[in-house]
C-alpha cells in the first residue's frame, strides 16, 4: 500500500474537524464561522477518504463528493446572507442576534 | 264531535306559529286578530264538541282519541290522546270562551305596543297550552301543558321587560310554579311505578291496589302542583307579583283560567284524592284558610290589579274548599262564574288603567262613576257578584260550595265558618275598592284625564306614549268584551238554582260523582247566611269609604301585618333564599375558590414557573447552542463507547 497507515489520515481529519469546531465555537464573525464550518466538512471528507482507503471500495468518494456539493451550495447561501447583513449595515456579529432567547 | 275538540286544541297553536312565522310581514294589529280569530275557532271546537257530547247518553259522554303512540318503552305506552267529556267540554268552553273575549279585549289594550306580535302569539300559545292541560288524556300531557302554561304565564308577565319589577315577577311565578312541576312529576313516578300506566283511567284503576302510603303520597304531590299554580298558601307569593303583567294577561292567566287549573286538576284526579282522604281535607283546609288570609291581605291593598288579584286567590280558595270536600260539580261552577266575573273585574279596571293613562294606585282615582258610566255598571256587576249578591252568578256558585261544607260533618263546620267570614271580607274590600274608585268626587287625577280627547298609554311610563287619541271610555274591542262579560256574569249563574234545577252539578256527575249533596234547607240557610254576611261587608265599607261617615279604624299593628302580607314574603326570604345566598357563599369561598379555582391557578402557575426555568437555557447564542450539540456527541460518544 502506498503512502502512510491510513490512521494518520484520520488524524488529520479529526485535527481539522477540531479546528472548524473550535472556530464555530469561539469566533464571532459570521465569515469566519462560515469558513470554519467548511474546515469542518473538509476534515469530515478527509475520513470519508480514508475510510475508503481502508476498505478499498470507493463508497466513501462518492459521499465526499456529495458533501462537497453540499458545502458549496452551503457556502452561497451563507455569504448571500453575509452580503445581505453587510448590505443593511448589521453589525457582523453572530452574538448580536439572539432573538430567539428565552 | 271529537274534530271540534282537535280544531278547539289547534287552533291557537296555529295562530300562535302563525303570527311568529310571519314576523314583521304582518301588521301589528293584524296579529291581534289572527290570535282572536284563532282562540274563537277554538271556542266553534268547543261548542261543536259541547253539541256532539249532548247528543249522547248521559253514561257515554266519555272519548278518549288517540291521535299516535307518543312514548312506546316496553310495557308503558304514552299516547298523545285528548279526552272529551263533561269535565274537559266545560273547561274548553271557558278558556277559549272567556280567552277569546279578552285576546279581543287586548287588539284594543295593546294597540301601540311595540312588540303586540309577540304579546299575541304567546298568548295564543297560553291558550293552547291551557288546552293541552284540559283536554289531555293521560297525565303525562297534563303535566306537559302544566308546564307550557307556567312557561306561558312567565313570558307574559315579563312581557315588558325593560321593568325590573316585571322580569322578577316573571322569575319569581316561574320558581314558585317549578317547585309545584316538580311535586307532581314526582307523584306521576310513583302513579307510575305503582300502576305502571299513566292514562286516566287505568290510573285510577290501579289505585285500588296501591298502598295508603304511596296513595297519600301520590295525592300530596298532585296537591303540591294544584296549590302551586292556583296561588295557594303557601305557594301564593307570586300572584300579587304577577300583575306586573298586562291587564288583560292577569285576566285571561291569573283570574279566569292558568291559576284555577289546581280546581280541575282535583276534580279530574279524584279516585286519587278520594282514596286519599286526610291529603283531601288538607286541600279544603288549605282552600278555607288561603280565602281568610287573602281576603285579610286584599282589604289594605292600594293597587287596584292587586287587590283584584287578592280577590281571585281568595275565591279560588273557596274552590279548592269544595273541591276537597268532594263537591266538585260546585267547584267547577265556581270556577266558571269565576272566571266570568273575576275577568270582568281586570278588564273593567283595565279600562280604568287605560284611561288613567297606567295609574293603578286607588289612592290617586275616585270619582270615576260620572266619567265612565259603562265600565262603572260593569264594575258594579261584576262586584255584586263577586260578593254573591242574587241574582248575580257568584251568589249560586259560592253558596253551592258553602252548603256542601255543611254537609260535611264537624271539619265541615269549621270550614263553614271560614267561609262566611270570607264572604264578609269578600263585601268588606271588594266595595272598599268600589268605593275608593268611583264614588266620591273626581280626584286631581281623574279630573287631569276628563277631557276624553288625551294621548293614551298603555300601564305606566315604561309603556310609550301613543299618538291616537279617542274619545269615550275606550275603543269597541275592549268595551265589547266587558259588556259580554257582564251579562255573563249576570246570568251565568241560572245554570244551576237550588230546588230548581241542577243543571251544571248534573252534567259534571258522569266525570266525577260528587261526594256531599246539600239538601235544600242546607242551601237555603247557607244563602241567607252569606248574604247577609256579603252585606254586612259592602255596608261596613259603605260606612267607612262610601259615606265616609267615620274614619277607617286603624290599628297599626295589625295594618303592619297585613301591608306586609302576613310575612310570606320576608318569611321566604328568610327561610330559603338567605341560607340559599350563605350556604353558596360558604361553597364559593370554602370549596370553590380555594380548591377548583386554586388548582387552576397552581397549574398554570407552575406551567409559567418552569417554563421560565427551562427558558434560561436558551440564550440566544448560537455559539452555546452549537457548543451544547458538540458536548451532546461527545457525552454521547463516551456513553457508546463505554457501553460497549
Amino acid at each position: 500500500m502506498l503512502g502512510p497507515d491510513p490512521s494518520w489520515y484520520l488524524v488529520v481529519a479529526a485535527i481539522l474537524f477540531s479546528i472548524g469546531a473550535f472556530g464555530v465555537l469561539l469566533r464571532r464573525s459570521p465569515l469566519v464561522v462560515l469558513l470554519s464550518i467548511e474546515i469542518m466538512l473538509n476534515g469530515a471528507n478527509l475520513a470519508l477518504i480514508g475510510f475508503s482507503r481502508v476498505h478499498g471500495d470507493h463508497d466513501g468518494q462518492i459521499f465526499a463528493l456529495c458533501v462537497m456539493a453540499v458545502a458549496a451550495a452551503e457556502a452561497v447561501v451563507g455569504l448571500g446572507i453575509i452580503v445581505a447583513m453587510s448590505r443593511r449595515r448589521l453589525t457582523l456579529d453572530v452574538d448580536q442576534f439572539r432573538a430567539l432567547r428565552g | 264531535m271529537i274534530q271540534g275538540a282537535w280544531l278547539c286544541l289547534l287552533a291557537p297553536l296555529a295562530g300562535a306559529f302563525a303570527i311568529t312565522v310571519m314576523g314583521d310581514s304582518i301588521g301589528r294589529r293584524t296579529a291581534g286578530w289572527i290570535a282572536t280569530l284563532a282562540v274563537f275557532a277554538g271556542f266553534g271546537g268547543a261548542v261543536a264538541a259541547l253539541v256532539g257530547l249532548l247528543g249522547h247518553g248521559e253514561e257515554e259522554r266519555e272519548y278518549v282519541s288517540t291521535a299516535w303512540t307518543w312514548l312506546d318503552t316496553g310495557s308503558f305506552q304514552v299516547g298523545l290522546n285528548l279526552v272529551l267529556d263533561p269535565l274537559s267540554a266545560t273547561m274548553m268552553l271557558i278558556v277559549t270562551g272567556v280567552g277569546g273575549l279578552i285576546v279581543l279585549y287586548s287588539v284594543g289594550y295593546m294597540d301601540g305596543d311595540d312588540e303586540e306580535r309577540r304579546y299575541f302569539a304567546y298568548m295564543a300559545l297560553f291558550v293552547f297550552a291551557m288546552l293541552l292541560l284540559v283536554q289531555g288524556g293521560n297525565f303525562l300531557l297534563l303535566l306537559a301543558g302544566w308546564g307550557l302554561v307556567g312557561l306561558a304565564s312567565y313570558l307574559l308577565i315579563g312581557f315588558w321587560h325593560e321593568r325590573p319589577e316585571a322580569v322578577a315577577a316573571a322569575k319569581k311565578a316561574f320558581v314558585m310554579n317549578a317547585f309545584g312541576d316538580a311535586t307532581m312529576a314526582l307523584a306521576l313516578f310513583v302513579l307510575v311505578w305503582q300502576t305502571g300506566s299513566l292514562a286516566f283511567a287505568e290510573s285510577f284503576a290501579g289505585t285500588e291496589e296501591m298502598s295508603s302510603t304511596a296513595l297519600n303520597l301520590v295525592a300530596l304531590g298532585l296537591l303540591g302542583g294544584a296549590v302551586a299554580k292556583s296561588a295557594q298558601l303557601p305557594l301564593h307569593t307570586w300572584l300579587p307579583d304577577a300583575m306586573e303583567g298586562p291587564t288583560p294577561v292577569s285576566a285571561l292567566i291569573h283570574a279566569a283560567t292558568m291559576v284555577t287549573a289546581g280546581v280541575y286538576l282535583i276534580c279530574r284526579a279524584h279516585p286519587i284524592f278520594e282514596a286519599a282522604p286526610a291529603i283531601q281535607d288538607l286541600a279544603a283546609g288549605i282552600g278555607a284558610l288561603t280565602l281568610v288570609v287573602a281576603g285579610l291581605v286584599a282589604l289594605v291593598q292600594t293597587d287596584i290589579k292587586r287587590v283584584i288579584a287578592y280577590s281571585t286567590m281568595s275565591q279560588i280558595g273557596y274552590m279548592f274548599l269544595g273541591a276537597g270536600l268532594g263537591a266538585y260539580g260546585f267547584a267547577m261552577f265556581h270556577l266558571m262564574t269565576h272566571a266570568f266575573f273575576k275577568a270582568l273585574l281586570f278588564m273593567a279596571a283595565g279600562v280604568v288603567i287605560h284611561h288613567l293613562a297606567g295609574e293603578q294606585d286607588i289612592r290617586q282615582m275616585g270619582g270615576l262613576r260620572r266619567l265612565m258610566p259603562f265600565t262603572f255598571a260593569a264594575f258594579l256587576i261584576g262586584s255584586l257578584a263577586l260578593v254573591g249578591i242574587p241574582p248575580l252568578s257568584g251568589f249560586f256558585s259560592k253558596d253551592g260550595i258553602l252548603a256542601s261544607a255543611l254537609d260535611a260533618g264537624a271539619y265541615g263546620y269549621l270550614l263553614f265558618a271560614a267561609g262566611l267570614l270570607g264572604t264578609l271580607l269578600t263585601g268588606l274590600y271588594t266595595f272598599r275598592l268600589f268605593f275608593v274608585v268611583w264614588g266620591g268626587d273626581p280626584s286631581p287625577l281623574v279630573e287631569r284625564h276628563a277631557g276624553g280627547g288625551h294621548g293614551r298609554q298603555s300601564e305606566r311610563a315604561a309603556s310609550r306614549a301613543h299618538g291616537e287619541p279617542h274619545g269615550g271610555e275606550g275603543p269597541w274591542t275592549m268595551l265589547l268584551p266587558v259588556g259580554i262579560l257582564a251579562v255573563l256574569a249576570v246570568v251565568g249563574g241560572w245554570l244551576q238554582i237550588p230546588g230548581v234545577w241542577h243543571e251544571f252539578t248534573h252534567w259534571l256527575e258522569p266525570v266525577a260523582e260528587p261526594l256531599v249533596e246539600p239538601s235544600l234547607g242546607q242551601e237555603l240557610l247557607t244563602s241567607s247566611l252569606a248574604v247577609g254576611f256579603g252585606l254586612v261587608g259592602v255596608a261596613v265599607a259603605w260606612l267607612f269609604y262610601g259615606a265616609r261617615r267615620r274614619e277607617a279604624p286603624d290599628a297599626r299593628g295589625v295594618r303592619d301585618v297585613l301591608e306586609h302580607k302576613f310575612y310570606f314574603d320576608e318569611l321566604y326570604d328568610l327561610a330559603f333564599y338567605r341560607p340559599a345566598v350563605a350556604l353558596s357563599a360558604l361553597w364559593r369561598r370554602g370549596i370553590e375558590e380555594p380548591l377548583i379555582g386554586g388548582s387552576i391557578t397552581g397549574v398554570t402557575l407552575g406551567a409559567r414557573r418552569a417554563g421560565t426555568l427551562v427558558g434560561g437555557a436558551q440564550t440566544g447564542y448560537l455559539r452555546s447552542y452549537a457548543l451544547a450539540i458538540g458536548f451532546g456527541v461527545v457525552v454521547l460518544t463516551v456513553v457508546f463507547l463505554a457501553v460497549r
